[in-house]
């Protein structure tokens, strides 16, 4: 049985029924996200912007150092006194 | 319950620790890929010691820029970008901080025996099993550490670069399992389980997906995250990213098999990589579009913003890398770009411009929000991007032309075809010595430009506070009432697999396997069952197309059966391509010629032969091809490399073929060829192997090689120890008195008349085919 997957031409039928079978999922892939609801896309797409990433402001020596959040202020506090207990 | 506000504090200090790990282990691995590039062009550069010869620094470097550099930018990026996707904190600190430690210390180990010629002999697969363990170990740790964070998760909808995460961990896991499965012969040596065309095969199934789901997918997801976050603007298209996640994850996996076009290999496998590879053009480029157009509107910042600079041209070169791809995988052009430079130029076009100025973005970008000061100096920074473009181009350039001009000379017939126009290897190579030149000029100024950013990241860190973000939640439950969110949007391991989708399909691959595989009745069955299948799932889904939506909708916020079926995606893949090789890959289905084995003194040449890497410049596969053939002799057939554990086909020809070598000079020749190349081979860029006539062959080892070989299918008799030492005793002496014939004084007990027994026997079989019985008939 397995002697004609080497040897044998009709083997080539792999390659037409893989390509059959990811072309199907493909479109219908393509076709599921094409019907996606706005809604739904924008809740996706904003995600990495739903936490804030504050940076150091500018670029160099004149920059200034970012603004450190008060919750971040708070938990570098907490820690301090945590290690200080 | 009342819902209240907490302050969520990130685990950002494992990511300034990956950070700091991508710095220095990037730096340590170009500088060895800069000598090694060195060493092409100046042979004295391995400096008559094993130790630092190329074909042990090779894997060093190879290993150290994927596995450290790579493998620490993208733990970084994974980390930071998954916390805040998922609003949750890292699960457990000390999973991470063993993580990153588990990390560096299989970077160290590896660093210490991959020089001291301790490999596997397998491409990106080198390290020897005690490390695969760790290796498999801290990956299960993080793989743990991920999905408990995502367990844990306070945002229900799992952004699109989680998806590339949630892929390459369980990808990853399957093929490093797979591809590293050995039996040990002592704590630094095994071989693999696999051997032969099934060793090539599973090991580009490795090899490739290595760079799909090492070095492209995280890279992505990251991507997805860190563009938009630079350019202040969501992605261009979350459409096309979902599709390019799909797309990109079904079509991937198979693609492997191109790494063995126009070889042994079965032409189905060829054809199927093949055209697989051509399908990655579009997810690859829907990809690379999806990241550049998110810059739309913010093209302008580019001017001023390092990062941006740097994430732009990152993207553009995966788009120039990934068309090449699929370019090289087409059959007639792997003919002229296979074994040459072409291929180590369009690796590095990923490597350097697409790995390497993604993690330049990202590390631009996270430096001032990790340790909340500004950059030292964008300036720096400018200048280490322009000098890293330079360096790329001039790089890939030279590749290119070196590559196309190798191809071509040694593919170049004259006599109508009858005769090769070059028939000297070392034409060739003294042909590319100018751009070997600049190929190592171009990746000295890519090292300087990111030693730059080294002097950059120290200044801008150095006095500076750690910063770990922070998020404020609400404690409560996820807010399900969201139009994103469907409702009752748990699915459960059950309806994982007993829904519309996944039942039709599971039900097509079984009917499909049967029509291929089973015999007269069943293949009848299976075409009816199939044909039947695709038209009831049409059925279904016109009837009911919205339970097919819904539990998509759902699948979206549920993480273990999206990483189920992910999962089965990639298996898939793998399983076609590998089980009916594994199946057929037995002695007696072999035919036309079949491998004898080795003789113990052989197989220690073998190793030898591994251990010094020289795999890395020298194939073992004569291509179906007239120029390979007129070269090297008739071409490889797949019995004859049978009983090899590890195959040694090879993938780059820094010197010509070896798989006939056997016969073709006298011993003599070989030992002269070792001790120095140039005086048989004038203008040969080979190292000297000094230590081969140092060091006494191991032969107490071999009884214990011998048998484990046995178990993995090679035909040996049950020796014992006695015959064993006397087997190898008659051989060795046997060539150490050739050599002294014609003039070198060899003790037999020496490396070297090891190897030259291994080389003297490359290519011996016997014929498979019975001679046919002549008959005489009576009148």
């Amino acid at each position: 049985m397995f002697r004609r997957l080497v040897f044998e031409n009709s083997a080539t039928f792999f390659t037409i029924a893989a390509f059959v079978t990811a072309l199907s999922i493909y479109l219908m892939i393509a076709w599921r996200a094409m019907r996606m609801k706005r809604p739904q896309v924008e809740r996706f797409e904003n995600l990495p912007f739903e936490t804030e990433t504050p940076a150091a402001i500018g670029f160099g020596p004149q920059a200034a150092p970012g603004p450190v959040s008060a919750q971040n202020r708070h938990a570098r506090s907490n820690r301090r006194r945590n290690s200080s207990s | 319950m009342p819902a209240h506000k907490v302050t969520l504090e990130f685990n950002d200090k494992v990511v300034r620790q990956f950070l700091i790990a991508t710095l220095v282990w990037g730096l340590v691995g170009m500088l060895v890929g800069l000598l090694v590039a060195s060493q092409l062009n100046f042979w004295q550069l391995n400096f008559k010691n094993e130790l630092l010869s190329f074909g042990r620094l090779r894997p060093l470097h190879t290993n150290a820029v994927i596995f450290a550099f790579v493998g620490n930018m993208m733990f970084a990026g994974i980390y930071y970008s998954t916390q805040r996707l998922v609003k949750a904190r890292l699960a457990s600190d000390f999973l991470s901080a063993l993580h990153f430690w588990g990390w560096q210390a299989i970077i160290v180990a590896a660093a210490i025996t991959l020089p001291l010629g301790l490999t596997r002999g397998k491409e990106y697969a080198e390290l020897i099993w005690p490390i695969n363990i760790a290796v498999a170990f801290i990956w299960v740790v993080f793989g743990v550490n991920f999905f408990w964070t995502l367990a844990r998760r306070r945002e229900p909808s799992l952004y699109v670069a989680i998806w590339f995460y949630i892929a390459t961990i369980i990808t990853v896991a399957m093929l490093y399992i797979v591809n590293h499965l050995s039996l040990p012969t002592s704590f630094t040596h095994s071989y693999p389980l696999f051997g032969g065309v099934q060793d090539a095969l599973v090991q580009w199934w490795y090899g490739h997906n290595a760079v799909a789901f090492f070095l492209t997918t995280p890279i992505l997801g990251i991507m997805y995250y860190f563009i938009p976050k630079a350019a202040e603007r969501p992605v261009y298209s979350y459409r096309l990213s979902v599709i390019h996640f799909w797309s990109l994850v079904f079509l991937y996996i198979w693609a492997g098999p191109h790494h063995l076009l126009n070889t042994s290999l079965p032409a189905w496998l060829q054809t199927l990589g093949m055209t697989f590879s051509l399908m990655l053009w579009a997810p690859s480029w829907g990809g690379m579009l999806n990241g550049l157009l998110t810059l739309r509107g913010a093209w302008h910042k580019l001017r001023t913003d390092p990062v941006l600079k740097f994430m732009a041209a990152a993207v553009t070169f995966y788009g120039m890398a990934t068309f090449e791809g699929p370019l090289l995988s087409i059959r007639s052009v792997n003919a002229l770009g296979h074994y040459t430079d072409w291929i180590i130029g369009h690796v590095h076009l990923g490597a350097l411009g697409w790995n390497g100025f993604m993690a330049a973005g990202m590390i631009y970008w996270l430096l001032p929000r990790l340790w909340n000061k500004p950059l030292y100096s964008v300036s720096l920074a400018n200048v280490h991007f322009w000098i890293g473009t330079v360096g790329i181009l001039l790089y890939v350039a030279a590749m290119w032309t070196s590559g196309i001009m190798q191809g071509l000379m040694l593919n170049a017939t004259s006599d109508g075809g009858t005769a090769l126009a070059y028939p000297n290897f070392l034409d060739t190579v003294n042909s590319i010595r100018p751009m070997m030149l600049m190929r190592v000029i171009g990746g000295g100024l890519y090292l300087t430009g990111f030693a730059i950013m080294g002097w950059n990241f120290w200044k801008t860190v150095r006095g500076a506070q750690p910063v770990n973000g922070t998020i404020e939640v609400f404690d409560e439950v996820p807010d399900t009432t969201h139009p994103a969110v469907p409702a009752g949007r748990r699915i459960g391991v059950l309806a994982t697999f007993i829904n519309p989708p996944v039942l039709f399909t599971f039900l097509a691959i079984g009917f499909a396997c049967a029509w291929m595989f089973g015999n007269h009745l069943l293949s009848i069955a299976g075409l009816i069952g199939s044909i039947l299948c695709v038209i009831l799932a049409y059925a279904h889904f016109e009837s009911r197309g919205k339970s097919w939506a819904n539990w998509y909708d759902r699948l979206l916020v549920n993480t273990a059966p999206f990483t189920i079926l992910t999962f089965i995606a990639v298996f898939a893949g793998g399983l076609i391509q590998i089980i009916p090789t594994v199946m057929v890959h037995r002695a007696a289905n072999v035919e036309d010629r079949k491998q004898i084995p080795y003789t113990p003194l052989e197989l220690a040449g073998r190793d030898m032969y591994v251990r010094e890497g020289c795999y890395t410049c020298h194939s073992q596969m004569i291509r179906t091809l007239v120029p390979d053939v007129l070269r090297y002799g008739d071409y490889s057939r797949l019995g004859e490399s049978i009983y090899d554990h590890p195959y040694q086909w090879g993938s780059k020809r820094n010197g010509p073929d070896l798989a006939r070598v056997g016969g073709k000079y006298l011993n003599i020749w070989h030992l002269r060829h070792m001790e120095d190349p140039r005086s048989v081979s004038p203008g040969s860029n080979m190292p000297t192997y000094p230590g081969l006539f140092a060091n006494n062959t191991d032969v107490a080892i071999l009884p214990t090689k011998l048998s484990v070989q046995r178990t993995l299918g090679v035909p040996y008799p049950q020796w014992t120890d006695a015959e064993i030492t006397e087997r190898v005793n008659t051989q060795a002496t046997a060539i150490a008195q050739d050599l002294r014939a014609a003039g070198a004084y060899v003790g037999p007990e020496k490396e070297i008349v090891a190897m030259i027994a291994y080389l003297q026997t490359l290519g011996r079989s016997e014929s498979t085919v019975k001679p046919a019985k002549a008959t005489v008939s009576a009148d």
